[in-house]
C-alpha cells in the first residue's frame, strides 16, 4: 500500500472543521492536530522471517481552552459523523476544569518566523522499496553479523523498519504547521556463548531520515556482532576512582539528567536543581551544547516546536555556562519569563580532534563505557547513579571487559570533571553527541 | 438493554472521562458479564462469522494458527497542579490486531478500522508470512469461562469526571496540611477501561473488561535551601469505589512523608555488601533479576540465562516464587491473557528448583508444555509475547529484627523507582530512591539515589534469609517495558537478606571521595 499523498488537504478541510464545531459548541480558542503514520517491520532470527508487521495508524487530538479552563482528548476516528459527538465531549470536560489564568493558547505574535528552508525531512524514495528488497536487506545484515560473530553466535535477530509520517496542525488564532517525515533503521542483535552460563547481548542499530544515508549493512552487521564480542568475560573490577570516557552513543542518557531540571515546568514547580544557576557556571570549559533545529536530513530538525513557535538555533551551554532554560509557552506565564522553547532538536556538543583510540592511550588506567543498565537521576538535587558496562584499559592496553558496575555522583559536580571531548559524534541520533572523557570518577564494583 | 450504534457508543464513552454520567444501557453494557462475549457483537457487530472469515483470510497462505484481538479503551487523565486540577487529557483507542503464527514466526496486521474490508486487508498482511495451501479454521467457538480477578462494581468511565476532582483536591489539601516544609504538590488520577474480545482459530472465544487506573502525588518540600522530591500512588484493576479518603490520606501522608526523611539522607559507600530488601515494592528485584530470565521467549531463543537451568537448583531450599495472574485487584492480574489462555497461577521456583517458565502459545508448543496465560500485549497494534503478571516470593521464617541483625553492615532497601536488566547476562539494576544504612545489624542514617547492581542467578543463589511478612506492592503506576510493549505488572516480597550485591554510590568504602 502506498503513503496517501492528498493526507495534508484532508487534514486541512477536517482542522478547519473541528475548530468551526468547537466554536459552535462555545469555543474561543482551540487547536487541531492530526497525524498518520505508515510503518513496515521486518525482523529476522537464524535466517527466516521472525516477525512481519505492517500498518497505517492515524490520530486526531483536539484542546480546547473556555475561559482558562483546558482539555485535550483524542481519537483515531475521523468520521465527522463521529467526530461532531467528540468535540462537545472535549469541550464538555474543559468545562469542569477549575479555571487557569495562564491556560491559554500562545500569544501569535510568536509563531511568526519560520524558516523557509528545507529541512529534507522526507525521503521521496520510502515508498519505494518493495517487500523482497526489504527482506534482502534485513538477510544482509543478518549474513555479515553471523560470519563476523562465528562459532561464538548463539542467536543473532536483524531487522529493518521504514515509517512514513504526516501531520498537519492548526489553531484558531493564527498557527498553521504541515510536516511529512519518514525514518529508516537497520540493525542487528546477537548473543553469544561465554563462559559457563553467561550469554552476553550486544546490538548496533542505525537509523536516519533518508535510506541513502545509512551506512552499508555487511558494516551494520559486523559492527553488531563486534559489540557483542567486546561483552564476553565482562566482570567487576574492585571499586575506585578513575578516568572514565562515555562511548558517543551512550552520552545523551548521562545528558539527559541535566536537560529534565531545565525545562521551565520542572523550575515553576520546584523541582530543578538548576533553578538558580542560569549565568553559571555548571560544567567544565570544554562544556559547550548547541541545540540545532536545521541540520538537513536529521532526526531531530524541526520546523516549529510544540506550542507552533518557530525552531532556532540556540547555544544552551557555552564553555561550561548555562545560557538558557527550555521555557514553553504555559510555564512562560506562570514564571512571567519571556517563552523560549521547551522542546529539543538535535543536541550537539562541538567535536574534539582525537579519536577515542587515541585518548585511551594517554589516560594511563581509564575504562570506557559502553553501555549503561538501570540508574537514574534526581531533577531536584542532581544526583544520579547509574549502572554501566564497558571496557577497562591501561596505559592504552586492554586490560579486561567489565559488567555489573556502577558510577554515581552529582550533575553540578560531573560536568566539571568533563576534560575532553571525542572527535566522533553520534549521528543516528538526536543526541548528535561525541564521546566524552571525565576524570576522577568512582566507580563501584566489588 | 440498549443496544448503540458504533458513532454514538464512541460519543459517549468519551465524554464519560469528561462531563456526565453515561446512560445505563451503555453503563449496563459496560459492565456484563466478562463470559458472555457479547459486548462486541453489540457495539460493533463482530460476530462469530465475520471471525471466522478473517481467521480464514489470516491462514489463507497457511500457519499453524491466528487469532484476533478486538480492542476498545477510553483512559482519561484528570492532573492538579499549584493548587487547581487544570488538567484534563483523554484519549480513545480502538482496533484489531490480527497475527498468524507458523512456528515461531509471526505475521501481524492491524486497523483502526472495525469495516469489513479493513479488517480483511490487516489479514491479509498477516497471511503474507506464509506461502502454502491454507490451513482451515474452526466452524464454531467455545465460550471461555475465566475467574473474574477485578470485578468491577462502578467502571471508571460511569462516573462524570467533576465526581473525581475531589479526591485531588483533597490530597493536595492534605499534602499541604501534613507539613509547613511541602512547596508543591502535583496529584493525579489516571484510569481506563479497556474491553477485549480474543478469537482463536482452534476454537476459543473470550471477552474481557479490564480496569486500571491510579491516583498518585508527587511532593517537593524545602528546608534550609535544601529542596526533596518524592511520589507514592495507589491503584491497580479496581474500580472506582476503591478511592476512598483513607486511600487519599494514605497517598498524601506516604508523600510527604518520604520526602521529609529525604532531608536526613546520605549516599552509602560504594562497592560489595549486604542488601536487606524491605517488604513489598521491592519486589521489582524478582522481576528484574530472574523474572525477565525466565519468559520462555528468551529462553527458547536460548539467550537467557536461565535457558539451561529447568529443573535444576537455583536457590536455598526456603525460596519459592510464583508468577501469578489471579491475585484480587493487583496491576497485573488478568482473567484471560492476551491471547485466550485463562490467567493462571505459575511456579517459576519451588524450594529453591527451577520448575517453569513463563509461556504464551509459541512457547509452549515449542517445549511441549501447556502455555501459562502470560501472553500479554500492550494494545492491539501489538502482538502478544510473554510476559509477567504479579511475581513474588513467598515468605520465610525469620523475624525482620533477625534478617537485619544478620546483614551487619550493609544498606536496607526501602522503596525502589526502576530497574532493568541484561537477560543474556543475567546482569541487572534496581534504583533505591529511600533507603536505610545497617550499621552494626541496626538500621541507622536514611540513604537516597543509589543504583544497586548484581547478577540474577547469582543473587538469587544469595538470598540467604526472608522474613514471615510477603507484601505485595499495590501501586497502579507500575509499567514493564519489553520489545517496546508496556504493560501493567505488580510484585512482592518479604523482607530478605542478599548476602552481597554492588552498591553505586560515590564514596569508596573506607571514605576516600
Amino acid at each position: 500500500m502506498r503513503y496517501n499523498s492528498n493526507n495534508q488537504q484532508e487534514f486541512q478541510e477536517l482542522a478547519d472543521w473541528v475548530i468551526d464545531q468547537a466554536k459552535k459548541a462555545g469555543v474561543k480558542d482551540c487547536k487541531v492536530n492530526l497525524s498518520k503514520r505508515r510503518f513496515v517491520e521486518i525482523n529476522y532470527r537464524d535466517r527466516k522471517p521472525e516477525v512481519i508487521k505492517e500498518a497505517t495508524t492515524q490520530g486526531l487530538n483536539l484542546e480546547v481552552y473556555i475561559n482558562n479552563r483546558f482539555a485535550s482528548q483524542s481519537t483515531p476516528d475521523f468520521r465527522k459523523s463521529t467526530l461532531a459527538g467528540f468535540v462537545t465531549d472535549v469541550v464538555g470536560s474543559a468545562k469542569i476544569m477549575e479555571e487557569d489564568p495562564f491556560r491559554t493558547l500562545p500569544d501569535p505574535k510568536y509563531y511568526a518566523g519560520r524558516t523557509t528552508n528545507d529541512l529534507q525531512l522526507a525521503d521521496p524514495t520510502q515508498d519505494e522499496l518493495t517487500p523482497e528488497q526489504r527482506h534482502a536487506m534485513v538477510k544482509s545484515v543478518e549474513d555479515s553479523c553471523l560470519e563476523q560473530g562465528g562459532s561464538k553466535v548463539i542467536s543473532v535477530e536483524a531487522g529493518e523498519y521504514g515509517e512514513t509520517h504526516e501531520e498537519f496542525v492548526k489553531s484558531s488564532n493564527g498557527l498553521v504547521g504541515a510536516n511529512r517525515t519518514t525514518q529508516c533503521w537497520t540493525g542487528a542483535s546477537m548473543t553469544a556463548q561465554d563462559e559457563g552460563d553467561r550469554r552476553p547481548a550486544g546490538y548496533h542499530w542505525v537509523g536516519c531520515r533518508y535510506r541513502e544515508d545509512l551506512p552499508s549493512l555487511q558494516e551494520v552487521g559486523t559492527i553488531a556482532a563486534r559489540r557483542t564480542l567486546d561483552l564476553m568475560g565482562g566482570k567487576k573490577i574492585q571499586t575506585e576512582t578513575l578516568p572514565i570516557i562515555i562511548e558517543n552513543r551512550g552520552v545523551g542518557r548521562v545528558l539527559g539528567g541535566l536537560f529534565g531540571p531545565m525545562s521551565a515546568g520542572n523550575i515553576q514547580q520546584k523541582r530543578s536543581f538548576l533553578t538558580d544557576k542560569k549565568g553559571q557556571q555548571v560544567g567544565s570549559k570544554l562544556f559547550t551544547v548547541q541545540d540545532n533545529p536545521f541540520l538537513p536530513r536529521a532526526l531531530g530538525s524541526m520546523y516549529y516546536d510544540g506550542d507552533g513557535f518557530p525552531a532556532k538555533k540556540r547555544d544552551l551551554f557555552t564553555q561550561g555556562t548555562l545560557n538558557e532554560f527550555l521555557v514553553d509557552w504555559y510555564y512562560s506565564r506562570k514564571l512571567g519569563w519571556e517563552p523560549t522553547s521547551g522542546s529539543i532538536s538535535n543536541l550537539m556538543i562541538p567535536p574534539g580532534t582525537r579519536s577515542v583510540d587515541q585518548i585511551v592511550k594517554d589516560l594511563g588506567r581509564c575504562m570506557l563505557i559502553t553501555d549503561f543498565i538501570g540508574g537514574n537521576s534526581n531533577s531536584t538535587t542532581g544526583d544520579f547513579s547509574v549502572g554501566i558496562i564497558g571496557k577497562l584499559f591501561d596505559k592504552g592496553q586492554f586490560v579486561q571487559n567489565v559488567a555489573e558496575m556502577n558510577i554515581a555522583d552529582n550533575h553540578l559536580k560531573f560536568w566539571n570533571k568533563l576534560v575532553e571531548i571525542g572527535n566522533d559524534p553520534w549521528i543516528y541520533s538526536q543526541t548528535r553527541l561525541p564521546s566524552l572523557v571525565f576524570d576522577g570518577v568512582v566507580v563501584s564494583g566489588v | 438493554m440498549e443496544s448503540l450504534s458504533r458513532r454514538k457508543f464512541i460519543q459517549r464513552t468519551a465524554l464519560a472521562g469528561g462531563a456526565m454520567l453515561l446512560l445505563p444501557g451503555l453503563e449496563a453494557s459496560m459492565l456484563s458479564d466478562n463470559s458472555s462475549g457479547n459486548y462486541f457483537l453489540k457495539e460493533f457487530g463482530i460476530d462469530e462469522t465475520l471471525c471466522q472469515k478473517l481467521l480464514a483470510k489470516a491462514l489463507s497462505k497457511g500457519g499453524d494458527f491466528a487469532d484476533l484481538y478486538f480492542e476498545y479503551s477510553v483512559s482519561n487523565y484528570l492532573g492538579l497542579e499549584d493548587g487547581k486540577v487544570n488538567q484534563s487529557y483523554g484519549d480513545i483507542s480502538l482496533g484489531v490486531g490480527i497475527r498468524t503464527v507458523k512456528g515461531d514466526q509471526i505475521g501481524y496486521g492491524f486497523t483502526q478500522e472495525l469495516t469489513e474490508a479493513s479488517m480483511m486487508s490487516a489479514a491479509a498482511t498477516a497471511s503474507t508470512l506464509c506461502n502454502m495451501n491454507a490451513t482451515p479454521v474452526v466452524t464454531s467457538f467455545n465460550r471461555l469461562k475465566t475467574g473474574n480477578y477485578y470485578p468491577v462494581a462502578l467502571d471508571f468511565n460511569g462516573f462524570p469526571a467533576n465526581s473525581k476532582l475531589p479526591l485531588l483536591q483533597n490530597i493536595n489539601q492534605k499534602c499541604f496540611g501534613l507539613s509547613p516544609e511541602v512547596v508543591k504538590v502535583n496529584a493525579g488520577f489516571q484510569s481506563s477501561a479497556k474491553r477485549v474480545l480474543i478469537a482463536t482459530s482452534d476454537g476459543v472465544m473470550s471477552e474481557d473488561l479490564i480496569p486500571s487506573g491510579f491516583v498518585y502525588a508527587s511532593v517537593v518540600a524545602e528546608r534550609k535551601c535544601k529542596r526533596e522530591q518524592s511520589f507514592y500512588n495507589l491503584g491497580g484493576r479496581r474500580d472506582f469505589a476503591f478511592y476512598t479518603d483513607d486511600v487519599i490520606n494514605r497517598v498524601a501522608t506516604k508523600s510527604v512523608n518520604n520526602a521529609l526523611k529525604l532531608f536526613d539522607a546520605i549516599q552509602p559507600p560504594a562497592g560489595e555488601m549486604p542488601v536487606v530488601l524491605g517488604p513489598g515494592v521491592t519486589g521489582i528485584l524478582l522481576h528484574e533479576a530472574i523474572g525477565h530470565g525466565m519468559e520462555a521467549d528468551f529462553n527458547r531463543k536460548k539467550i537467557s540465562t536461565f535457558s539451561t537451568m529447568i529443573g535444576k537448583k537455583v536457590a536455598e531450599p526456603f525460596v519459592t516464587i510464583i508468577d501469578d495472574g489471579t491475585n484480587l485487584n493487583l496491576a497485573g492480574s488478568i482473567n484471560v491473557d492476551d491471547e485466550g489462555t485463562p490467567g493462571k497461577k505459575t511456579v517459576l521456583v519451588e524450594n529453591g528448583i527451577l520448575t517453569s517458565y513463563l509461556h504464551d502459545k509459541i512457547s509452549a508448543k515449542h517445549y511441549g508444555v501447556e502455555p501459562t496465560g502470560n501472553g500479554r500485549r500492550q494494545d492491539f497494534q501489538n502482538y502478544p509475547i510473554p510476559r509477567m503478571r504479579n511475581t513474588y516470593m513467598l515468605g520465610g521464617t525469620a523475624s525482620v529484627d533477625d534478617v537485619i541483625r544478620q546483614a551487619g553492615n550493609g544498606i536496607y532497601v526501602e522503596d525502589v523507582s526502576n530497574g532493568q536488566v541484561k537477560i543474556g547476562e543475567g546482569d541487572f539494576a534496581f534504583y533505591v530512591s529511600q533507603g536505610r544504612l545497617i550499621e552494626n545489624g541496626k538500621l541507622t542514617s536514611p540513604i537516597k539515589d543509589v543504583n544497586i547492581m548484581g547478577n540474577g542467578p547469582k543473587m538469587l543463589t544469595n538470598i540467604i534469609m526472608a522474613a514471615n511478612n510477603l507484601e505485595m506492592y499495590h501501586g497502579g503506576a507500575g509499567q514493564c517495558g519489553k520489545n517496546g510493549q508496556g504493560v501493567p505488572v505488580s510484585f512482592g516480597l518479604p523482607t530478605c537478606l542478599v548476602k552481597s550485591l554492588t552498591v553505586g554510590g560515590t564514596q569508596q568504602k573506607g571514605g576516600q571521595s
